[in-house]
């Protein structure tokens, strides 16, 4: 990343090691200066002129906020007083995070990264930032991504090829057919020709090419769909790996509305594009080259008067297609308004029933319909003022080959049947004319999901395995070595967390909502990476060892139980999915929950999940206990796992997790401090770093956070009674 | 019991906060400090409860305590009701905290197709070139009235009143919302 952008009169590169301007004031008004840095000092330049110094040796912390609109790095000193260096609009903001970043480290470390290689992709054309994709969204080859899709189309070219070819026959059967017409009128029917062999003849071709027609009609449709269903299969089968493979980072970037999105409509895009209009597009090209070619080798003169109103009949065609497509835009997003607030209400519906704010509810949708149906008037009004203007101007053609034509038929210079096929050409001119029209609105749509679908399947991964990562057996000792980590890598979450679990260790995570709890087990479960440090387990970088090998080493059970659609037997088995019904039987009498399954009619098989069968979130909980113990884990983690649950269910489920946790490394995250009674050690988190270190006896004694915290707890408790009596 | 009851309840209401009392200064810093009453508090926050709605009434104040632990002061019920170089502080400081200028005058929008909204528009912090991406998300109406715009760079615009606009700008807009 360019951290020397732009530097005040009198500084040059050679002086500094960091340049960057800013263009907010203390006041939020506009303003010129600069901000520069060395080892020794930061200094703050308004229109050139020097107005601030800070030593850093005088600097604690330096970090970047982010205020709504602008943001500013600000600087602790060593008296712990905070002070705003200097403001600046978000099109800095990245830079500014980074020389924060770096001047942080060199505060805490005193080693000095000149400039990190934590870059934020940007576009090497216009310098825009990338989010994550592989292109520029305004760079993009448009021809790099058609050859894309194409080369997609490659297993099944064989069947492209037949359709392709299918289509122009079908084409050219609809070109010969005028031309029959033609000698059928000049030959025998205007002349009034008795000749019935040359009738035979042509009622023999015309038949043979309506047959031919039938088979090539078959040939063509098979193709199509053959290629459609398959081209859509690839590509949905594609990016669905692909945001499986993708680690939390990378997944968590998008909605999952965003990537279900990108793996049906957007794929079903490109899949009519490449198997419909792209062919289309060629098709429509060719004939209306191959038709202006057969009409003016016809009759050049007539030719040339029918093209003359297109050019201009074309261009206003596509002006106006301009102007309509934004307005059918407009409608798309009232409808998508409406249909958003519909599944809003009826999601919600027994929210709106418990408040009796249905009328309030009809009324937003009536306005909803409303803006709809207005929206959608507007475009057709202006969609039926437009095209009879247009199709006129295309027809003007029509009329001046029938006009000229037949003077020229009274002049003897043109036969009635050579007249007929020519008209025929002209309306079959048309098509093409008015389809290459709206190609570029076509193009555009499928542009825009093919840069949505290859910024999936290209997307670097941003945790991979290592070249020579193993599969390794653990055994459940872990370490952190001076690990940091932020899901921006601007706003470190963790900073420098050094500690060890041992093997079989029952350890307590404790700290306040934000603390980095969390984040921790994520690392250890290497659903991110740390930006700094290392994490073993058993002395192997856990970077060496396979993410498959890991995770199915590492056991989960969550606050937020998630039940796919299915059976109990599913979910439990989705951990193991060979384990037998009698292993699955165990692990759910460990987990306490065999009772509840017998007492449903259908037992295991019954079906659960968002529309299965309603269960209580202590039994959702258990059967994920019951998951977690069939995964037989060498360390186990616990995420708030009886947050959410009554005393009595939470009994429970701790009398479950007793028996899971024995022997295992286990790491548990409450914030229900008594559900850590058990816990060998207990770390407490404070801002990303480990403020203490010990067992709930020697903590309390050190009346530090975690007595805090305990303390906090016990009032709250005290209080709840006296608040409910 | 009944006594502990009340105090819970009293610590529920909103705390207005009473405009005589409050005295904000602005040091070198850049933060904010604060004096009401008796009590002093240092680098207090002023956060806008309805910053769609009202941009001068319900203004939070707030500080971090010990353990950065965050902690509301109360509410300014309205910044008009502060003595005149007081509300001018709060202004400076919100102003500076939502730095997000006012779109006065829409030039030319265009849709590029490619998921990009493009806006020449004229700002309270002047002319500017704004490049809108997922613009479904980033250019919205809010409450029917107001206009929220956030850039690909992540710098944020506003109309406040969108029928105060200008017809032509109007008549611009009204097809992109």
């Amino acid at each position: 990343m360019n951290l020397k952008l732009s530097y005040p009169k009198g500084v040059s590169e050679s002086d500094v090691c960091f340049a960057l301007p800013f263009d907010i004031d203390k006041k939020a008004s506009s303003a010129s200066g600069h901000l520069t840095a060395t080892r020794e000092v930061i200094r703050v330049y308004m229109d050139d002129l020097l107005c601030k110094e800070y030593r850093i040796e005088d600097i604690s912390e330096i970090e970047v906020q982010q205020l709504v609109g602008c943001s500013m790095l600000c600087a602790r000193d060593n008296s712990g007083r905070w002070e705003c260096v200097c403001a600046f609009s978000q099109k800095y903001f990245l830079r500014y995070a980074e020389v924060a970043k770096i001047l942080d480290y060199y505060i805490k470390t005193g080693i000095f990264t000149e400039n990190s290689d934590e870059d934020e992709p940007t576009c090497p054309r216009c310098g825009a930032r990338l989010k994550g994709g592989s292109e520029c969204m305004f760079c993009r080859s448009k021809k790099g991504v058609f050859i894309k899709m194409i080369k997609r189309l490659k297993p099944y070219r064989a069947l492209f090829i037949m359709s392709l070819i299918s289509t122009f026959i079908l084409y050219a059967a609809d070109v010969i057919g005028p031309m029959l017409q033609r000698v059928l009128i000049d030959e025998l029917i205007v002349p009034k020709n008795e000749n019935w062999a040359l009738f035979l003849k042509v009622s023999l071709c015309i038949l043979s090419i309506n047959l031919a027609t039938i088979v090539f009609r078959v040939l063509q449709s098979y193709g199509n769909t053959k290629i459609s269903t398959a081209y859509g299969r690839d590509l949905r089968r594609d990016i669905f790996n692909k945001t499986q493979e993708l680690s939390m980072s990378n997944v968590a970037k998008r909605t999952p509305g965003e990537l279900i999105n990108r793996v049906s409509s957007d794929a079903g895009v490109l899949q009519d594009f490449v198997t419909r209009q792209g062919k289309d597009m060629i098709f429509q090209i060719v004939a209306l080259i191959a038709l202006l070619i057969i009409m003016f080798v016809t009759n050049w003169r007539l030719a040339l008067i029918v093209v003359i109103p297109l050019p201009l009949a074309a261009y206003l065609s596509f002006k106006s297609f301009n102007i309509i497509s934004i307005r059918y835009g407009r409608v798309w997003r009232f409808r998508c308004k409406a249909s958003e607030l519909l599944h809003d209400v009826l999601h919600g519906i027994r929210v709106v029933k418990n408040y009796g704010n249905e009328d309030r509810e009809i009324k937003a949708y009536e306005t909803a319909s409303k803006n709809q149906a207005e929206a959608t008037k507007n475009a057709d009004i202006i969609w039926f003022l437009v095209q009879p203007p247009i199709r006129y101007l295309f027809s003007i053609g029509e009329y001046c080959a029938l006009l000229f034509g037949g003077l020229m038929i009274l002049g003897d210079s043109m036969q009635l049947g050579e007249l007929v096929q020519f008209t025929a050409y002209v309306y079959m001119l048309y098509g093409p004319i008015q389809w290459l029209t709206m190609l570029p609105r076509v193009l555009a749509n499928t542009f825009v999901s093919a840069g949505k679908v290859f910024e999936v399947l290209e997307e670097r991964n941003d945790v991979s395995d290592r070249e020579g990562a193993k599969d390794v057996e653990i055994e459940g000792n872990i370490s952190f070595d001076n690990v940091y980590f932020g899901y921006k890598a601007y706003n470190p979450v963790l900073k420098g967390v050094s500690l060890d679990i041992k093997k079989g260790e029952m350890i307590g995570i404790v700290g306040h909502s934000g603390a980095g709890k969390s984040t921790l087990i994520n690392l250890i479960m290497r659903l991110y990476e740390p930006t700094g440090g290392t994490i073993t387990i058993d002395g192997t970088d856990i970077r060496d060892i396979s993410q498959d090998s890991l995770r199915s080493q590492v056991g989960v059970v969550l606050q937020e139980t998630f039940l796919f659609n299915g059976t109990v037997l599913d979910n439990i088995r989705y951990a193991k999915p060979d384990a037998t019904f009698e292993e699955v039987v165990q692990a759910a009498k460990i987990a306490n929950c065999h009772d509840f399954i017998v007492r449903m009619p259908e037992g295991y098989n019954t079906t659960v999940g968002e529309r299965g069968y309603s269960i209580s979130g202590g039994e959702r909980q258990r059967i994920a206990i019951a998951r977690a113990i069939l995964h037989d884990p060498k360390v186990l983690i616990l995420d708030e796992a009886t947050a959410s649950l009554d005393t009595q269910t939470e009994k429970m489920i701790q009398d479950a997790l007793g028996k899971l946790i024995s022997g295992r490394t286990t790491i548990a995250i409450a914030h229900r401090l008594s559900t850590l009674a058990n816990a060998d050690r207990l770390i407490v988190l404070d801002h990303g770093r480990v403020a203490e270190i010990g067992s709930h006896a020697e903590l309390l004694a050190k009346k530090g956070i975690y007595y805090n915290l305990v303390m906090a707890q016990r009032q709250t408790a005290k209080l709840a009674p006296a608040k409910a009596e | 019991m009944k006594q502990n009851y009340e105090q819970t309840f009293e610590t529920d209401t909103l705390l207005i906060l009473a405009p005589e009392k409050l005295s904000f200064s602005r040091d070198a810093s850049g933060f904010l400090n604060l004096e009401y009453g008796s009590e002093k508090y240092e680098r207090v926050t002023l956060t806008r409860l309805v910053p769609y709605m009202d941009t001068e009434k319900y203004i939070s104040v707030n500080y971090n305590k010990e353990h950065d632990e965050w902690t509301e002061i109360g509410v300014i019920a309205d910044i008009a009701l502060l003595p005149e170089r007081q509300a001018e502080t709060v202004r400076e400081y919100l102003s500076f905290k939502y730095y997000i200028p006012i779109i006065t005058k829409i030039n030319k929008i265009t849709d590029n197709r490619m998921g990009y909204l493009f806006l020449e528009a004229e700002t309270t912090a002047g002319e500017k070139k704004i490049a809108v991406n997922d613009w479904w998300h980033n250019f919205k109406v809010i409450s029917g009235t107001s206009l929220s715009v956030t850039d690909a760079d992540g710098n944020r615009y506003s109309v406040p009143e969108i029928e105060k606009l200008d017809k032509a700008s109007l008549k611009k807009l009204q097809l992109f919302i």
